[in-house]
C-alpha cells in the first residue's frame, strides 16, 4: 500500500511538473492564413502576414447581426532575413503567430525579377509548422503586399479565395496551374526542370482593396485575379506566359482537364466552340546521332459547345473537319508555348528531365550547356488527335433550320 | 527499486476477533424445552416481543388437552393459507383429535393433518430461528422437544414487470423480482433441463439472505463452478442486502473501475450465459443477477443482438464500440485538437471554433471540464430526484448547458456540442456498468489530453489496452477472444455471425459439451423450381 502511494505521487509528479507542455490556447494565437514577401529599395526582405480575425469571419454569432470589422488584418516588417522579419512581428502583434494554416505564399513580382526566388524557402521549409504543401504565388507587375492585404468578397478570407481561384481556373480553363511550395522547391532542385509559377494582380483601384469598402459594393471596386504565369530561369523570373501561350503550356505539361477551344469556320472567325472534357499529353523522348528530338503526343476528346452559324453536325465528314481545325488550333498554342519557353532559355516543360530518362550517359553530357544551348535549339514535334465525342444535346443547331426554311 | 518500496509492515494475524459474529447467538438455550410455556418464553424473549411475531396458542385433542402453539411472523406467510389450512385442519378435525391421545401427536399433524408441500422436523433453536425468519411456521406442542416447520412462505411480493435497466424491442418482457424463488423458476422455465443445478447458500450472519448458484452441468467449466463456490463460501460479512455486496467479495480485482461481473435483470440473457457456460449467482432481495465470469466484449452485447438478424447485429456491435470510444476520448480529442494540435483541424473548421471561444475566459480544458461536471451534475440530480419534479430539471439543464451559459460566453457552442454527444454516447452504450466506468476514465484521458495533448491520449489508450489485457474474471482473460486472440470465437464479439454459424460455445469458459448448432444448418431455398411449380398448378386449378 505505501509503495502504492509513492508510486502513484511520482506519477502526479510527472503530470504536474510537466504542466502543458506547449500548450497554446486558441485565444492565444494568431492564425496567418497568407505570407507575402517582398524587397525594399535597401534590398531588405518586406514580410506582411495576413492574420484572420475568426469573429469576423464567422459573423459573430453572439454579437448577432453581420461582421464589423475586417476579416483580416495585415501587418508588414522589414528584415534582413525572413526569421528576422517573422519575429518582429511579436512587437505589433498580441498573440503567437501560427503559421500551421498559411497556404498562401505571395512572392513580388520585384523581388523574384532581382533576387530569385531560390533563397526565400529555406525558412519555410524548415520551419515545423510551415506547411510545404502552401501555394506559391506571384504578385504581377506589384508587390505582394498589395495582393495580401486584399479584401475578397463571397470567400472572406483572400487566401482562400486564391487558392480555389486557381483550383477552379486550372480545371476549368486551364490558363493557370496550382504550384506548392513542394512542387516550385522540387522544380528548383531538378537539373532538367524549372518552375512555373501563376501571376495574381489587383484588377482595379489598387487603393480600394484594403478597405471594408471595397466588399460592400455589387461591383467590387478591387478583384483579386488570376493573370499569366510566370517564367523562372535559374530561380529568377524572366518572363510572363498570357493567355493561349500559357494554356499551350498546361498542354504540355497534361494538366489541362476541362477547356475551351474556339476555331474558324470558312470566313467566321472563331465561330464553333470546342470543349474539352479530357486530354492525355504524353511527351516521348528520340535520340538521334546523340540528338534529342521531342515529341508531344496530345490526344484530347471534347464536345462541340456552341456553333454561331449553321453547320451540319450530322455530317461526319463535317465532324472530320472541326477535328482537324481543333487539332491545328490547339497545335498552334502549343508551339507557341515552346517558341516563348526556348526564347527565355527556360526548360520549364521538363525537357530535360525526359531526355535524362531516355538516355542517361547523353544527358550527362549536355547537361552543363542544356539551358543555354541544346533547349533553345531542341526539335519538338508537335501530334495532336482531337476527337469529337458528343455535339451536345442538339444535332442541329436552329440557325440551321432557319437556313434551311431560307431555303 | 529502492529500499523504501519494500514493504516492511508487518500483517496484522487475522484472528477470530475479526470474524463478524451474529449478535447474541451464544445466548441460545442448549435444547427446545419439554415443556411448551418455557419455549414460548424463549421465543418472546429472543424476538424481543415483537409485533408481527404471532404466537397463538391452541389446545387440541380430546381429554387430556394438549397445549399446542403455531408461530409466524406477519407479512413473511401466506396468512390465507395458515387460517384456511393450518388451524383449520388441527382444530376442527374430529378424527384427528382422537388419534392425537393415541398416538404421537407430531406425527399424527404432519402425516394427516397438514395439507402443505414441505413439512419437516427442527431440534433445535438455531433451526427453528431460521425456518422462521424465511416465513415459515412452526408448530410446537407441549411436550416434545422437536418442532414441526410447515413451508408457508409467501406474503406481497412485487410481480414480474418489464425489466428497466435493459430494454429491448424484441425480445420477452418480463424481469426478475426481488424473491430468488421467482427468479430461479424464470430460469428454468426456459431451460427445460435437470442438468440446469442450482446450489444454495445462506450469506450475512445477520441478513441470512439466500444466495444460489445457477449453472448448467456439462457445459458450465467444472473448475470456474468450484471456484465460485470456494469465493462465495469465502465471505464472511454481517448482511448481504444487493448483489453488489457479493461482486465486491467476488471480483478478480478491486482497483479497477471496469466490472469483471455482469449484471443483468433478464431471464433471457441469464439463460444465454448459462448456456454458453456461465455460472449465474441469484440474491434474495434484488432483481439483479450477477453473471460469472464476464469479458469485456460482453458489455457490448445486447441480448437483442441474438434475436435481430446477423448483419443487423453486427453493425450495431460496431456503433456500440464507436459509442464507447467516443464517451471516452471525445472531450478529450476537443481539449487536444484546440490546444495542442490546431495544425490538425481544418482551417475553416479552425476559424469557426477560435471565433466562438474568442470570448470564453477559461483555457479548454477547464471549460471541458466546466461542462462535464455540470453534465454529470445533471445526469446525478436526474436519477436521485424524485420523479415528479422531473420536467425541473430537463428545463434547467437545457438552459443552463444549451443556452445561458452559450450566451453568457462561459463556454462555447462546440464544446456543448462535444458534451452533448459524449452525453449520449455514454447513454447508449448497452451496460450501465461499463458506462459508468468510461465517464470515470473520460476524466482520465481529458487530464491526459490537457498534459501532453494527442500524445497523452495516445499514451492512455496503451495504459488503458495494458490494463484492459491485464484484468480476469475468475481466471478468464478479460479481453479474451481478443487477447489472447482465439479466430473461432470473434465469430460473436465485433461481429455476430448467423446463429447457424456459432457452432462452438467459447472454449475458455465453457468445458465439455461445445457444440451448440449442427452441422449443415445454414438455410437454403429447395433446389429446382418444385416449389413454383406446385403454386402455379393451384393458381391454375382455381381459375
Amino acid at each position: 500500500m505505501n509503495r502504492g502511494i509513492v508510486l502513484l505521487l511520482l506519477f502526479s509528479v510527472l503530470i504536474l511538473l510537466s504542466g502543458c507542455w506547449s500548450k497554446k490556447e486558441l485565444t492565444d494565437i494568431a492564425i496567418i492564413s497568407a505570407f507575402g514577401i517582398d524587397k525594399n529599395d535597401k534590398g531588405q526582405y518586406v514580410g506582411t502576414i495576413q492574420v484572420i480575425n475568426p469573429g469576423n469571419v464567422t459573423g459573430g454569432q453572439q454579437d448577432g447581426g453581420s461582421s464589423i470589422g475586417p476579416p483580416i488584418n495585415v501587418y508588414t516588417e522589414t528584415g534582413n532575413n525572413l526569421t528576422e522579419v517573422s519575429r518582429k512581428f511579436s512587437t505589433g502583434i498580441s498573440r503567437r503567430l501560427y503559421y500551421a494554416h498559411t497556404n498562401l505564399v505571395v512572392v513580388g513580382e520585384r523581388l523574384a525579377r532581382e533576387d530569385g526566388i531560390l533563397r526565400l524557402f529555406d525558412a519555410m521549409d524548415r520551419d515545423p509548422e510551415f506547411r510545404i504543401t502552401s501555394e506559391v504565388i506571384i504578385a504581377q507587375d506589384m508587390e505582394a503586399k498589395d495582393i495580401v492585404r486584399t479584401i475578397t468578397p463571397i470567400d472572406k478570407i483572400p487566401s482562400n479565395k486564391v487558392i480555389k481561384t486557381l483550383k477552379s481556373t486550372e480545371k476549368n480553363w486551364g490558363t493557370h496551374l496550382r504550384a506548392n511550395m513542394k512542387d516550385v522547391l522540387n522544380n528548383l532542385v531538378s537539373d532538367g526542370k524549372e518552375p512555373l509559377i501563376t501571376g495574381f494582380r489587383i484588377k482595379g483601384e489598387i487603393d480600394q482593396a484594403m478597405k471594408m469598402a471595397n466588399i460592400e459594393e455589387t461591383t467590387p471596386k478591387a478583384v483579386l485575379e488570376a493573370e499569366g504565369i510566370a517564367l523562372f530561369r535559374n530561380g529568377k523570373l524572366v518572363d510572363w506566359l498570357q493567355g493561349s501561350t500559357a494554356r499551350g503550356s498546361l498542354w504540355i505539361l497534361d494538366k489541362i482537364e476541362k477547356t475551351d477551344v474556339n476555331i474558324n469556320w470558312q470566313e467566321h472567325e472563331e465561330a464553333i466552340a470546342y470543349e474539352v472534357i479530357r486530354q492525355k499529353t504524353k511527351v516521348l523522348p528520340k535520340i538521334y546521332n546523340e540528338e534529342p528530338l521531342i515529341t508531344i503526343d496530345v490526344s484530347a476528346e471534347g464536345d462541340i459547345g456552341e456553333v454561331e452559324i449553321p453547320v451540319d453536325l450530322t455530317d461526319p465528314l463535317v465532324l472530320v473537319k472541326i477535328e482537324k481545325e481543333v487539332e491545328k488550333e490547339i497545335k498552334k498554342e502549343i508551339q507557341e508555348a515552346i517558341k516563348q519557353a526556348q526564347k527565355n532559355k527556360s526548360d520549364v516543360f521538363g525537357f530535360g528531365e525526359v531526355v535524362q530518362r531516355a538516355d542517361p550517359k547523353l544527358w550527362k553530357k549536355l547537361k552543363s550547356d542544356w539551358n543555354s544551348v541544346y533547349f533553345p535549339e531542341l526539335v519538338v514535334d508537335v501530334k495532336v488527335d482531337a476527337f469529337v465525342r458528343r455535339t451536345g444535346i442538339r444535332t442541329k443547331s436552329f440557325l440551321t433550320e432557319i437556313e434551311e426554311n431560307r431555303k | 527499486m529502492p529500499g523504501f518500496f519494500k514493504n516492511k509492515h508487518k500483517k496484522s494475524n487475522t484472528t477470530n476477533e475479526n470474524q463478524t459474529q451474529p449478535p447474541s447467538e451464544q445466548d441460545f438455550p442448549d435444547s427446545i424445552d419439554v415443556r411448551l410455556s418455557n419455549n414460548l418464553d424463549v421465543i418472546k424473549n429472543k424476538t424481543g416481543n415483537s409485533f408481527d411475531v404471532i404466537i397463538r396458542n391452541v389446545s387440541i385433542g380430546l381429554q387430556p388437552k394438549i397445549q399446542t402453539a403455531i408461530v409466524y411472523i406477519d407479512g413473511l406467510v401466506d396468512s390465507q393459507s395458515i387460517k384456511d389450512f393450518l388451524i383449520e385442519s388441527i382444530i376442527k378435525s374430529p378424527d384427528l383429535q382422537e388419534k392425537l391421545i393415541q398416538q404421537d401427536p407430531l406425527e399424527v399433524i404432519e402425516d394427516e393433518a397438514l395439507p402443505f408441500g414441505s413439512i419437516r422436523n427442527a431440534h433445535d433453536w438455531v433451526q427453528l430461528f431460521s425456518a422462521l425468519m424465511d416465513g415459515e411456521t412452526i408448530i410446537l406442542v407441549d411436550g416434545k422437544t422437536k418442532v414441526l416447520v410447515v413451508d408457508t412462505r409467501g406474503g406481497d411480493r412485487r410481480s414480474i414487470e418489464e425489466p428497466t435497466s435493459q430494454v429491448t424491442v424484441r425480445g420477452p418482457r418480463d424481469g426478475f423480482t426481488e424473491s430468488i424463488i421467482t427468479n430461479t423458476s424464470l430460469v428454468r422455465r426456459r431451460i427445460k433441463s435437470p442438468n440446469l443445478w442450482v446450489e444454495a447458500r445462506k450469506l450475512g450472519k445477520v441478513t441470512n439472505t439466500d444466495v444460489a448458484i445457477m449453472y448448467i452441468n456439462g457445459i458450465a467449466n467444472e473448475k470456474i463452478v468450484e471456484e465460485v463456490r470456494r469465493r462465495i463460501d469465502q465471505i464472511d460479512v454481517d448482511s448481504v442486502l444487493e448483489s453488489g455486496y457479493i461482486e465486491q467479495f467476488i471480483e478478480d480485482q478491486t482497483f479497477t473501475s471496469f466490472p469483471t461481473l455482469y449484471h443483468t435483470e433478464r431471464p433471457d440473457t441469464v439463460s444465454g450465459n448459462l448456456l454458453e457456460g456461465r455460472i449465474a449467482i441469484f440474491v434474495d432481495g434484488t432483481p439483479f443477477v450477477l453473471i460469472a465470469p464476464a469479458v469485456f466484449i460482453q458489455f457490448f452485447q445486447a441480448v437483442e443482438d441474438y434475436y435481430a438478424r446477423f448483419d443487423i447485429a453486427t453493425a450495431l456491435r460496431f456503433l456500440r464500440i464507436l459509442i464507447f470510444s467516443i464517451s471516452i476520448i471525445a472531450p478529450a480529442a476537443y481539449i487536444a485538437a484546440t490546444t495542442f494540435h490546431q495544425e490538425m483541424i481544418p482551417t475553416q473548421l479552425l476559424i469557426a471554433v477560435a471565433a466562438q471561444r474568442e470570448a470564453v475566459p477559461f483555457p479548454a480544458f477547464v471549460e471541458a471540464l466546466i461542462m462535464e461536471v455540470t453534465f454529470e451534475i445533471l445526469r446525478e440530480a436526474g436519477i436521485r430526484m424524485p420523479r415528479a419534479v422531473g420536467s425541473a430539471i430537463s428545463i434547467v439543464g437545457a438552459l443552463v448547458i444549451g443556452q445561458a451559459a452559450v450566451q453568457a460566453g462561459i463556454v462555447s457552442p462546440a464544446m456543448t456540442i462535444v458534451v452533448a454527444m459524449t452525453a449520449i454516447a455514454s447513454f447508449a452504450t448497452p451496460s450501465f456498468a461499463m458506462a459508468i466506468s468510461a465517464r470515470l476514465v473520460r476524466f482520465v484521458f481529458m487530464i491526459a489530453a490537457a498534459t501532453f495533448g494527442f500524445y497523452g491520449i495516445i499514451l492512455g489508450i496503451i495504459m488503458l489496452t495494458i490494463h484492459l489485457s491485464g484484468l480476469r474474471s475468475f481466471g478468464v482473460p478479460y479481453m479474451t477472444p481478443m487477447a489472447p486472440f482465439i479466430l473461432k470465437e470473434n465469430a460473436d464479439t465485433f461481429f455476430r455471425l448467423p446463429w447457424w454459424a456459432l457452432k462452438r460455445r467459447p472454449q475458455l469458459i465453457s468445458e465439455g459439451n461445445m457444440i451448440r448448432v449442427g452441422k449443415d444448418q445454414k438455410p437454403e431455398p429447395p433446389i429446382g423450381r418444385g416449389m413454383l411449380k406446385f403454386t402455379e398448378e393451384k393458381g391454375d386449378q382455381d381459375e
